[in-house]
């Protein structure tokens, strides 16, 4: 009886460390993670640290793994170029799962080390959960990626890299005016606050625009994996263009291939959301991926030196193409550098001040911008395209870019 | 004899309760509430807080009713939002200001207890037709009610996404509403403390009296009980809305340490342990039956969970290991596979942690494994 209970307890065992091992050397992200924590000199009385609060593990593990890879290429890129200040500079990387409460521990524990200088998270919902306190503390934060208008409009210390919803859906009706489109619809999940923050700053930018929106159906969770009865409805209200913020979880295996299924042949627009969807449409579903335009934060296939440069050594450092996350994770550690140049300081408040600064342009690879009042850059974006290569994989085509200006 | 071994009890549990509460409270006056004290112990200890209430609500239904619910985080969500949106207008109607002194902190009081009671009220309404079913078909209503709730919330204009979980919505619940920042829960620490205390001990209370053993009955033979004149429809009712409360208050301590909403914190399941189905796993972890086990099954998957996510010595093991807290959900699936093969009835199985009782328990145990010692020692020499 002990052994058979021993022998299944060291079978489970086995099976766990095996699956791990398999893990790790497929997703090629913890390797590296050590090699640039080996590249730092030690020194740690003399290294600057900054904290990294991404969703590592979990259903958006992509845009994390993004996030902190893109971090790393640019802290190797400053340490090999002599650091921020004549100091190294070291990251500190947590896992919050997209979730409020574990980015909120992570957020503590950074604190608690005595980190002042924080990059993070990913999505709106979980950044929610550390911009008060990060105020209280007199941390700052930057957020990759956190869209949702309000996360920099009440506190001090919180700024962003990326657009504001409203700018993204603002830009996705621009495009839709341009296109000819004068009647849309849209598909939401009412549960997320970055889908339906999203459809509110569209369907508020169509009727300034003059564009009709005609139906608005919602799922109820990121999770939900169903969607043939609300692009039905598209197709009964007659429409050829539809507008639907996911996430690439469920738009590469669900949205799309059902919308297609459902007899729904229009347009389908997204945003930063649809980014890294490829690695996640099977190969049978690939042709439906046609007639599909989304708003991101930068386009690796940019020929500007910046972007260039910057999808070259990321290739060569981690083997795949940056993701918009990685993108972002890359300015993030730059606006930093360039803040605590200008501050002349590392100590929180100073940067704050020194990125509160709306005068200062960044030059990044997401595009040049400069902060607005609240800490929120003003740029524009490009339009992007799936375009199916015919052997079941996908390929992706810059569009437009619609610049700031084009919006007012 | 009986009456004063259990004044006795009380008075031991309250003393030492009593001296655990003043010793802490010396910590952070000694630690005057700063650095890791007041960054990870105070938050730790929140988070312990609502996970043990919700897990000791859970095993009500779980394990002394013997029912299978998988939408406890329902409940809870109600509390949360029933709490912050009720802080919030308090603060709009001018009721508090400034966030201390005694109104605010009745306010909250007042928050956790209207939490408690509309949870309480779903779950009489979910309760009187679901719990007409048995087993599966209970556990497909109660999943049901999980994820509709989380709709409904969501579809609310004034609660839903659009709400509570945006940037200024959360900014606006931690700045003037029962969302307490870092320092405000090193204050208001003893609030989540009391709460937990006096709901353990009414949960304590509710299964020691004849509506415990009625429902212990229920659980055991459902037809005896019947036959004996308990009325099994509604002592279940009473139960579930009885287990709800708490999952309700669990929710407002949730809001006052989590000061951003956002419903998939209580789907049914998500990344992180605040799920249905984590509640579920952890009442299994501390065995069917026993409210200790529950609290200390809770605690054991907080910290397990925290220590994987923040833990300083992680990132000091081997690559190989290291790779292992890559996936967090492997190790919970470990723990629990460790658990169930080697105390199939959970940590504590129904046995009850004691104060008073403890010598005599350790003294039992160790006569028990004696006696099973020699038991195999003579069928050994009899083979």
């Amino acid at each position: 009886m002990k052994k058979t209970k021993l022998l299944s307890l060291l079978l489970a065992l086995c099976m766990v460390l095996s699956l791990a091992a398999c893990g790790g050397s497929s997703s090629g992200s913890s390797a590296p993670a050590e090699s640039s924590g080996d590249a730092a000199p030690a020194a740690s009385g003399d290294t600057l640290k900054i904290g990294v609060i991404s969703p590592n593990t979990g259903n958006l593990a992509a845009y994390g793994t993004g996030i902190h890879t893109g971090a790393e290429l640019a802290v190797e890129e400053i340490n090999a170029a002599g650091g921020i200040l004549g100091q190294q500079v070291e990251l500190v990387e947590l896992d919050d799962r997209a979730d409020p409460t574990e980015c909120l521990n992570a957020f503590n524990n950074l604190v608690s080390q005595g980190i002042g200088l924080i990059i993070g998270s990913a999505t709106s919902g979980a950044t929610s959960a550390i911009t008060g306190p990060a105020n209280e503390e007199e941390v700052v934060i930057i957020a990759p990626t956190a869209t949702a208008d309000s996360i920099t409009t009440e506190d001090d210390y919180i700024f962003r890299v990326c657009y504001a919803d409203s700018a993204q859906g603002a830009i996705a009706a621009a495009y839709a005016k341009t296109a000819g489109y004068d009647k849309v619809g849209i598909v939401y999940c009412a549960g997320d606050v970055y889908s339906s923050g999203l459809k509110d700053s569209f369907s508020a930018a169509c009727a300034e625009q003059g564009i009709e929106v005609v139906a608005t159906e919602s799922s109820a969770a990121l999770t939900t994996t169903e969607y043939t009865n609300q692009f039905t409805a598209m197709v009964n209200a007659g429409l050829d263009f539809v507008y639907a913020p996911y996430y690439y979880d469920v738009i590469g295996p669900y949205v799309i291939p059902q919308a297609r299924a459902a007899g729904y042949d229009g347009v389908i627009m997204g945003a930063d959301g649809y980014d890294t969807t490829p690695d996640y449409v099977r190969e049978a579903d690939a042709p439906a991926f046609n007639n599909i335009y989304w708003t991101n934060h930068y386009f690796a296939g940019d020929t500007s030196e910046k972007v260039t440069s910057f999808v070259a050594a990321y290739k060569d450092k981690f083997g795949s193409e940056p993701s918009a996350f990685g993108a972002t994770g890359y300015d993030s550690v730059y606006v930093y550098k360039a803040a605590i140049e200008a501050a002349g300081s590392t100590d929180p408040a100073a940067v704050r001040d020194a990125l509160a600064d709306t005068s200062t342009v960044y030059e990044c690879v997401s595009g040049t911008f400069s902060f607005d009042e609240s800490g929120t850059p003003v740029k524009g974006a490009p339009v992007i395209t799936f375009k199916d290569n015919g052997d079941g994989t996908i390929g992706m085509e810059l569009v437009d870019v619609v610049e700031a200006s084009d919006l007012a | 004899m009986k009456n004063n071994k259990t004044a006795q009890g009380i008075l031991l549990n309250t003393i030492v309760i009593v001296v655990l509460f003043a010793l802490f409270q010396a910590l952070t006056a000694a630690f005057g509430g700063a650095g890791s004290f007041k960054l990870v112990l105070v938050p730790s200890l929140w988070q312990c807080c609502y996970l043990i209430l919700l897990a000791a609500s859970l095993n009500l239904v779980l394990g002394f009713l013997g029912q299978l619910s998988l939408g406890h985080c329902g409940f809870m969500a109600i509390g949360a939002y029933t709490a912050a949106l009720l802080s919030l207008a308090c603060e709009r109607a001018g009721v508090f200001t400034d966030k201390s002194g005694a109104v605010y902190i009745l306010i909250i009081f007042a928050c956790i207890l209207a939490a408690g009671l509309l949870a309480a009220v779903t779950g009489l309404l979910v309760g009187i037709p679901a719990l007409r079913l048995k087993g599966d078909y209970l556990a497909i209503i109660t999943l049901g009610f999980g994820m509709i709730i989380v709709n409904v919330i969501n579809n609310l204009p004034f609660c839903g996404q659009d709400g509570l979980a945006q940037g200024s919505a959360a900014a606006s619940l931690y700045k003037t509403g029962l969302g307490f920042g870092s320092k405000a829960k090193v204050t208001y620490l003893w609030i989540a403390l009391l709460v937990t205390v006096l709901c353990v001990t009414l949960m304590f209370m509710f299964v020691r009296s004849k509506y415990g053993r009625a429902i212990r009955a229920i659980r055991d033979d459902e037809i005896a009980a019947s036959a004996s004149g308990i009325n099994v429809s509604s002592y279940k009712v009473l139960t579930f809305t009885y287990s709800a409360f708490f999952a309700g208050v669990a929710g407002a301590l949730y809001a006052c340490a989590t000061s951003s909403l956002s419903t998939a914190s209580f789907a049914f399941t998500n990344a992180g342990i605040l799920n249905s189905t984590f509640v579920v796993v952890m009442v299994v972890l501390g065995g069917m039956g026993s409210l200790t086990g529950s609290i200390v099954a809770a605690v054991i998957m907080f910290f397990v969970n925290y220590q994987i996510a923040n833990g300083s010595w992680v990132a000091a093991l081997p690559p190989f290991l290291n790779g292992v807290f890559k996936y967090p959900m492997l190790v919970y699936a470990v723990v629990l596979i460790v658990v169930i093969i080697f105390r199939p009835r959970g940590i504590f199985g129904t046995y009850e942690f004691s104060l008073i009782n403890l010598a005599g328990d350790i003294r039992r145990a160790r006569v028990r494994r004696a006696e099973a010692k020699a038991e195999r020692k003579e069928a050994k020499a009899h083979a």
